[in-house]
């Protein structure tokens, strides 16, 4: 696992409250990011903004892909339904799953036949005006979209705690991992943590 | 599949058994065939476990074909559990090796007197009832060890272990899978302690010279299965999802719904549930040197299943189910998945229903005889009923019992069958199914969808409240036809989104039996079966106060929605208006 140098002349910037960590990894290794990526990862998001556009622009996942694949939406636990009205907001949390079996599983899909029987989970815009911005949210992956999206997301970078670093990096042998060499880059205040992108080697970042 | 046998185990001088033709039960197949039977010769006022009581066994309309997901096998009688009409199926093989060898049923009647215990031989020449009490009281691993060096390898088995010799109401009858292991069970209502009351140990089902069932038109047939099965492999929840987590995929989800019972239904999410979900068990699995991704039985294309050792790579289960994992995992507060496939591993071997059995431990849990999240508890209460000590028999009698004797007010079960891995406060329609279906608390029972392609009862508006009562009641229907034709009722996700692979199915139908099958008629055939099955409950004393949720859930919102079942007395009743 190689690492990138850091930015130089540290002293001359102003104090500043995250790194960069860029990991560069195979795909034999990408599993170890599954488990922190179902429990939930901080990425950052433009907020305010419709889901749909969260997904597609800023995260760059494919209009086919997310119309076909991510069947299964979830926003702060409630089912989502219709991705351009519902948006995102600072703290949300935001899962992604492709298509469930059972009935249940059809009960929460996507503008689904039987979302009737979810009744009073859906999530429902509440029309208020929200702050728009710079933000971040929790992003959850489940299931099929774990391999799939996996690369991209990691590739544009999620924010982990340092304990929560420090863990991972644990997960790499011993003969795979690295020193990390921070570079210190923020010019936002408030983003907090560490802004980890992981690089692929031998897979594209876009889901095909 | 044109034979019809009884076998008295009552009988004056010893157990007879009678094969004669279908009769009035032609043309019938699976839940269709046995709760039919039941509804016509079971009184219901019958005592379970008593000499009135038959255990009707069958295979599916199209078992024992070339047609792919044709394995599933039907078990029914009047429920010790539940005290109504009963129908439990599992895969496995044994639907395919009874089908094969010519029997729409085998329908166990009457009670012996005495201790023996019987084995029950069926092949090419015929069926014997022979005593056999070098088996009394063992489980279903050694059982089935001990009768494959008689009867072979190539037999498929079903039997009961001492669960079910012990007539513990949440008994059930182990299917051996292809790998001839017992992993696939009739597990829900106790199907298994009426076997152990007629003194059946074992059923050796062996179709040496047998060959696949012919169809009428074997073209039409060939055909339709294989866009069939072309349409289940594209979809992706058939082709896919299944194949890769198993039915455990579920774990991550319901937790995000906030519909996860967790701890004796006391909050929707459980903060475990990542440990226990279906991506992290077959990662496990495939580390291990075991398998996500097994069939059942043959001819599966889905292959749901899979395989679960332990850290040393040695077997330890079939990968535990999604109620599995939920039951003896969230429901516990346990979330150690080699905790859940070591009590799985028990409820196989003792032949116990996982939903019941876990439910049942959690109430033991909110009594106080254990801790939640204690492991080591959780399996010493299984192994309490795994050696019959008076503990163990009222755990091993399931959770209404159980909540009963140790007086606890929070018991999820409606007509005293436990409630299954989905809160019905957060997904309140599949409370609408959980309250009215005849089986008691049944997640499977309005499970099958195609609504919109039979429309049933006419288009439904998926966005009103009142879609509800329509879709769980369509859903039962079609549901009541699936389990009829002996298919696994997870081909449905590839029916419901792709009409071509629901034509492919009644094609198959049609192809074999020489008709053409319709939506309708598959509509006709559910609703006659919920019919029967819906009137004997009535003559067993079920009313409408039956058809009610426990308390608890109209009272006590669940986190983190803090939302209560909502759905009215009034509506529930319109369930069953056709």
């Amino acid at each position: 696992m190689d690492h990138e140098a850091g930015e130089p002349d540290v002293a001359e910037q102003a104090p500043l409250r995250c790194r960069n960590v860029a990991l560069r990894i195979m795909s034999d290794q990408l599993s170890i990011f599954f488990p922190l990526l179902q429990r939930g990862v901080r990425v950052q998001a433009e907020v305010g903004k419709p889901l749909g556009q969260f997904l597609s622009d800023q995260l760059g996942i494919p209009k086919e892909y997310v119309t076909g694949r991510i069947t299964t939406i979830f926003m702060d636990n409630r089912p989502v339904d219709d991705l351009e009205r519902s948006r995102i907001h600072e703290g949300s949390r935001v899962t992604l799953s492709a298509a469930m079996p059972g009935l249940v599983g059809a009960t929460m899909r996507r503008s689904g036949f039987y979302a009737a029987l979810r009744q009073g989970i859906s999530h429902a815009e509440q029309g208020a005006e929200l702050p728009s911005g710079q933000g971040t949210l929790t992003l959850k992956l489940f299931n099929l979209l774990l391999p799939e999206l996996a690369p991209l997301i990691l590739a544009r970078g999620i924010l982990l705690e340092q304990d929560e670093l420090d863990a991972l990096l644990n997960e790499f042998d011993a003969a795979s991992r690295l020193g990390v060499a921070s570079s210190y880059l923020c010019d936002r205040e408030e983003c907090g943590g560490t802004l980890v992108t992981v690089t692929v080697r031998d897979l594209p970042a876009t889901p095909g | 599949m044109d034979k019809f046998a009884r076998i008295d185990m009552g009988a004056a001088g010893g157990p007879k058994v009678t094969v004669g033709p279908l009769g009035e039960y032609a043309g019938l197949g699976g839940r269709a065939m046995t709760s039919l039977v039941v509804a016509a010769e079971v009184h219901p006022l019958a005592h379970p476990l008593g000499a009135e009581n038959k255990l009707v066994i069958a295979p599916g309309m199209l078992s024992g074909t070339i047609g792919s997901m044709t394995g599933r096998l039907s078990v029914g009688c009047k429920s010790p559990l539940t005290g109504g009409i009963k129908e439990s199926n599992a895969g496995g093989q044994a639907a395919q090796v009874l089908a094969r060898l010519g029997y729409a049923a085998v329908v166990l009647e009457g009670k012996p007197v005495g201790d023996d215990v019987y084995k029950i031989v069926i092949n090419a020449e015929g069926i014997k009832v022979v005593v056999d009490n070098s088996l009394k009281l063992m489980d279903n691993y050694p059982l089935v060890a001990k009768l494959r060096k008689e009867f072979g390898d190539k037999a498929a088995y079903m039997t009961i272990g001492s669960a079910g010799e012990r007539m513990l109401l949440a008994a059930s009858i182990a299917c051996t899978d292809p790998e001839l292991r017992p992993t696939r069970h009739c597990g829900r209502g106790g199907v298994g302690a009426v076997m152990g009351a007629k003194k059946i140990k074992a059923i050796i089902l062996d179709d040496a010279g047998m060959k696949m069932r012919p169809a009428v038109d074997p073209d039409r047939f060939r055909d339709a299965n294989r866009k069939f099965v072309e349409g289940l492999k594209k979809h992706p929840v058939t082709g896919e999802g299944l194949p890769a987590y198993g039915t455990n995929v579920l774990t991550n989800v319901l937790n995000e719904a906030g519909g996860y019972p967790t701890r004796n239904f006391k909050s929707g999410i459980f903060e475990g549930s990542a440990s226990l979900s279906g991506e992290a068990q077959a990662e496990l699995e495939i580390k291990r040197g075991g398998s996500a991704t097994h069939g059942c039985h043959r001819g599966c294309v889905i292959q749901c299943s899979g395989i679960y050792n332990d850290k040393d790579g040695n077997y330890v289960t079939k990968q535990p189910e999604y109620e599995t994992v939920w039951s003896h995992g969230g429901h516990c507060g346990i979330s150690n998945l080699d905790t859940v496939a070591k009590l799985d591993y028990i409820d196989d071997n003792i032949g116990v229903d996982t939903i019941e059995m876990g439910v049942t431990i959690g109430i033991a849990m909110d009594a106080g005889l254990a801790e939640f999240g204690d492991d080591a508890a959780a399996i010493r209460l299984m192994e309490e009923v795994a050696k019959g000590t008076p503990l163990g028999r009222v755990l091993g009698c399931g959770a209404a019992i159980t909540g009963k004797v140790f007086a606890v007010e929070r018991v999820p079960v409606v007509k005293d069958q436990a409630l299954p891995a989905y809160d019905p406060r957060a997904i309140q329609g599949i409370g609408v199914t959980y309250a009215t279906t005849t089986q008691g608390a049944d997640h499977t029972a309005g499970y099958a969808i195609a609504t919109n392609i039979l429309k049933v009862g006419g288009d439904v508006d998926p966005l009103k409240t009142e879609g509800q009562v329509e879709l769980s009641r369509n859903l039962q229907i079609a549901t009541a036809a699936i389990d009829s034709t002996g298919m696994c009722l997870f081909i449905a996700f590839a029916i419901l989104d792709q009409p071509e692979t629901f034509q492919a199915l009644l094609d198959m139908l049609g192809g074999f039996y020489g008709i053409n099958m319709t939506g309708d008629d598959v509509v006709a055939l559910g609703k006659k079966v919920l019919l029967a099955e819906r009137d004997f409950n009535s003559r067993a004393g079920f009313t409408k106060h039956h058809d009610r949720l426990p308390r608890f859930f109209y009272t006590e919102p669940i986190a983190p929605h803090n939302q209560t079942f909502m759905m009215k007395d009034e509506e529930l009743d319109e369930v069953f208006n056709f």
